[in-house]
């Protein structure tokens, strides 16, 4: 071995004192403007929907959750993940993306010694293109999916207002398909929907005109898929993805096109057969969605249930509290009767307290179940409104579901800017275009216009048909004179909440209106009637400022009595239906732990 | 099912700080009582609303007991001052109504509010009469006190008439 052979290792070393041969920019050359470099992410503007990962044709988006950011309401808390070893910068991701929050800067150069860390999470992940002004944006007006809703016809308010007749036509195959067309499938609706309907799924069914599939989705969690696809709240189009930068999916009006198009014997085939008698027998108190959906499930496990019904048909306040014109009763019918042909013995005009004994139906049954609803309106006793004339709006719509006749007057003062108010006041309004030929309703409420509880459809439609409506108004006095209601008096609401937003509502006494009216109509709070459980069972049962306590199940402190629906959680049918379900779940559990302990 | 006369009497007739305070703490013992004897009356599902109630006043009654106990303010209590313009409206409070044999929450609540809209504007009053010292800050704390209830009265008042549904 020579010297050189020894020292030959160690000349190695002078390239320590030499420049890189790898350089990080060769060239530091800006790319074009519009070139599409790296992602970026606004975290503002991200809602987790993960159309990006869908749309990516390499794979190379993950939507993964993400420290720091919670999964709330219309955001899954996800964020994209970008793998830069299967990106093809094809900017389909950008395009489509519903917020516009994912861009592309125009850096296009990153090196790394370590292949991982070209999987990033943009926004998330620090880099030093965050803030690049220049690179690709979708351009303005480029839409990968339609930004308005096909469009629900309706009866004109000229026509409509002469009858109760639906308003609302529904969808025909072809808008339907189109409307459906729109949705992403991203399925934020399904968390925000209280029963968790399959939207994305049944939306898809009808793209591809699979109606059976569809109906099949809607029953494995809604036995009211008629009834929620006309009067549904639709809080899963309040987060929707597509809302960002356009309409919401119609998916109200599209759960109602799949119950449209279906007959009664293709519903009750796939809801199916129920499963062999457990010999168990459970009675429910009220008609209600709430514990119709409980009978429903419960009847399909195999349990022997009746209903008892005060009113003369089932239905709850989907019948005797929502109109015709919005709620067309054949409607109700169907999802009722699908209901009954499971053995399910529903038995009207039957009121628990009276025709028979809520200790008989303890004693003659293995469980019961309370869903009382609220059937009874608030009033505002404010001065002269226990005057015969002053009415509840429950009532009215009670009244006017069975054919009543209340005596319609000329001119009419609703109190109250919830649904209930909007109804009543419509309503009225064509009873007087029938009765007299004008409407004269005025609707009062305390909440500026923003702030209604109503829905804006109705609002709107209340308006298109004659109803005047004043916001910011509080009711002060009802005015009566020889002994007849003339109107109602009323003050100028100043300001309804104080800065930390508690109600305070605060008058300007000097704004006073009189509104003209012989009948002045209640339609504020509601609560339940629960004189049914009498003093020594209202004694025994544990309450809940105000409310009958359950547990997650919906039973009560005592052993054998559940409670469901509006009476428990307030008032809304797709909530009621979410916890008839609920409430099945935990008396079924009951039921057999029951029969397992004989 | 009202209290006698004597305490408007008093406060008529009366005007030094401990008369004051000794009519403040007849009215919370009012009122307290008042909510008491009405517990057994309303129905259990509202029984909650009643038993807060009486809490509340007996909490200020404490405050103000306490407050009467301390002998460091003895000279204090002897001084006269201005009576407030809210005097009527806290003294009506001292009669109590009859709300029938089963009142509802509606007409718990509605009695409620009056009642803490009457003492918060007469405590508010008082503190900004009352010189400077223990007697004072009480007022303060329970006028501040006395809004605070009303103001949650008015948010239960309005959930449970006005928005939606409850028993």
């Amino acid at each position: 071995m020579s010297v050189r052979d020894v020292l030959s290792p160690f000349t190695a070393w002078k390239n320590l004192f030499r420049d890189p041969v790898s350089i990080a920019d060769p060239l530091k050359r800006q790319a074009a403007p519009r070139y599409r470099g790296f992602h970026q992410n606004d975290m503002e503007k991200c809602i987790g929907c993960g159309t990006c990962e869908t749309i990516c044709q390499n794979g190379a988006i993950d939507m993964l959750p993400v420290e720091g950011i919670p999964t709330k309401q219309g955001d899954s808390g996800l964020r994209p993940r970008i793998d830069y070893g299967r990106c093809c910068w094809c900017a389909l991701c950008v395009d489509v993306c519903m917020t516009q929050s994912l861009t592309m800067s125009n850096a296009y150069t990153w090196v790394e010694s370590d292949p991982d860390k070209f999987r990033f999470t943009p926004g998330v992940d620090k880099k030093h293109w965050d803030d690049a002004e220049l690179g690709y944006v979708r351009p303005e007006g480029h839409r990968l999916t339609g930004e308005l809703r096909v469009h629900m016809p309706e009866m004109e308010p000229d026509v409509r207002i002469g009858s109760f007749a639906e308003i609302v036509d529904g969808y025909s195959v072809e808008q339907a398909v189109l409307e459906a067309d729109r949705c992403v499938s991203c399925g934020l609706c399904v968390a925000t929907c209280p029963t968790h309907m399959a939207i994305p799924q049944y939306i898809a069914a009808i793209r591809d005109g699979n109606y059976d599939l569809g109906l099949k989705l809607l029953y494995d969690s809604n036995p009211f898929s008629g009834i929620c696809g006309r009067v549904c709240t639709h809080k899963c189009e309040t987060t929707c993805a597509a809302r960002h930068e356009g309409d919401p999916i119609a998916i109200r009006w599209l759960k109602r096109h799949i119950m449209d198009q279906v007959t009664f014997d293709q519903i009750t085939r796939v809801v199916g057969q129920p499963a062999a008698s457990t010999g168990k027998k459970v009675a429910i108190i009220g008609a209600g969605p709430g514990g119709l959906t409980a009978a429903f499930d419960l009847a399909k496990q195999g349990h022997s249930v009746t209903v008892y019904e005060a009113l003369a048909a089932p239905g709850g306040m989907t019948r005797w509290g929502i109109p015709e014109y919005r709620l067309p009763y054949d409607v109700i019918d169907r999802d009722v009767d699908v209901i009954r042909s499971l053995g399910v013995d529903i038995r009207c005009n039957t009121r628990v307290g009276k025709d028979v004994s809520l200790e008989d139906l303890r004693n003659n049954n293995d469980a019961v179940l309370l869903g009382l609803g609220l059937q009874l309106g608030r009033a505002t006793r404010i001065p002269g409104s226990d005057h015969p004339d002053v009415r509840k709006a429950v009532d009215l719509l009670r009244q006017a579901t069975a054919n009543e006749d209340f005596g319609t007057p000329r001119q009419a003062v609703v109190i109250g800017g919830g649904n209930v108010a909007m109804d009543i006041a419509r309503t009225l309004a064509r009873l007087q275009k029938t009765a007299y030929g004008e409407v004269r309703v005025t609707l009062t409420a305390l909440e500026d216009i923003n702030h209604f509880l109503a829905d804006p459809e109705e609002i709107k439609e209340a308006g298109e048909e004659g109803v005047i409506i004043l916001d910011a108004r509080g009711p002060q006095q009802v005015v009566v004179e020889d002994g007849k209601v003339t109107g109602l008096k009323t003050w100028r609401v100043k300001a309804i909440f104080d800065e930390q937003g508690r109600f305070a509502p605060s008058y300007d006494e000097a704004d006073e209106q009189f509104h003209q009216g012989s009948m002045i109509v209640e339609a504020i709070g509601q609560m339940t009637d629960a004189s049914l459980l009498g003093d020594e069972l209202t004694e025994r049962l544990t309450w809940n400022r105000g409310r009958i306590q359950i547990d997650a199940g919906g039973r009560t402190s005592e052993s054998w009595l559940w409670a469901v629906g509006d009476m428990v959680h307030g008032p809304d049918v797709v909530t009621a239906v979410a916890d008839g379900h609920r409430v099945a779940a935990s008396m079924h559990a009951n039921l057999v732990l029951k029969e397992q302990s004989k | 099912m009202t209290e006698g006369s004597h305490g408007i009497d008093r406060l008529r007739g009366k005007a030094t700080l401990r008369e004051i305070l000794e009519v403040a703490t007849g009215f919370e013992a009012s009122a307290r009582d008042f909510y008491k004897d009405l517990t057994p009356k309303v129905s259990k599902r509202i029984r909650y609303l009643v038993e807060e109630l009486a809490a509340e006043e007996q909490g200020h009654l404490d405050l103000l007991t306490a407050l009467a106990q301390r002998t460091d303010i003895a000279e204090q209590v002897q001084q006269e001052i201005q009576r407030t313009a809210s005097d009527s409206k806290f003294s009506d409070c001292l009669h109590v109504p009859d709300l029938g044999e089963q009142p509802d929450d509606q007409a718990v609540l509605q009695y409620a509010m009056g009642r803490e809209h009457a003492a918060m504007g007469h405590y508010g009053e008082l503190a900004d009469t009352t010189p400077e010292g223990p007697i004072r800050d009480l007022f303060k704390f329970l006028a501040s006190e006395e809004t605070k209830h009303k103001l949650d009265l008015e948010k239960i008042y309005y959930e449970v008439v006005h928005r939606g549904g409850g028993v």
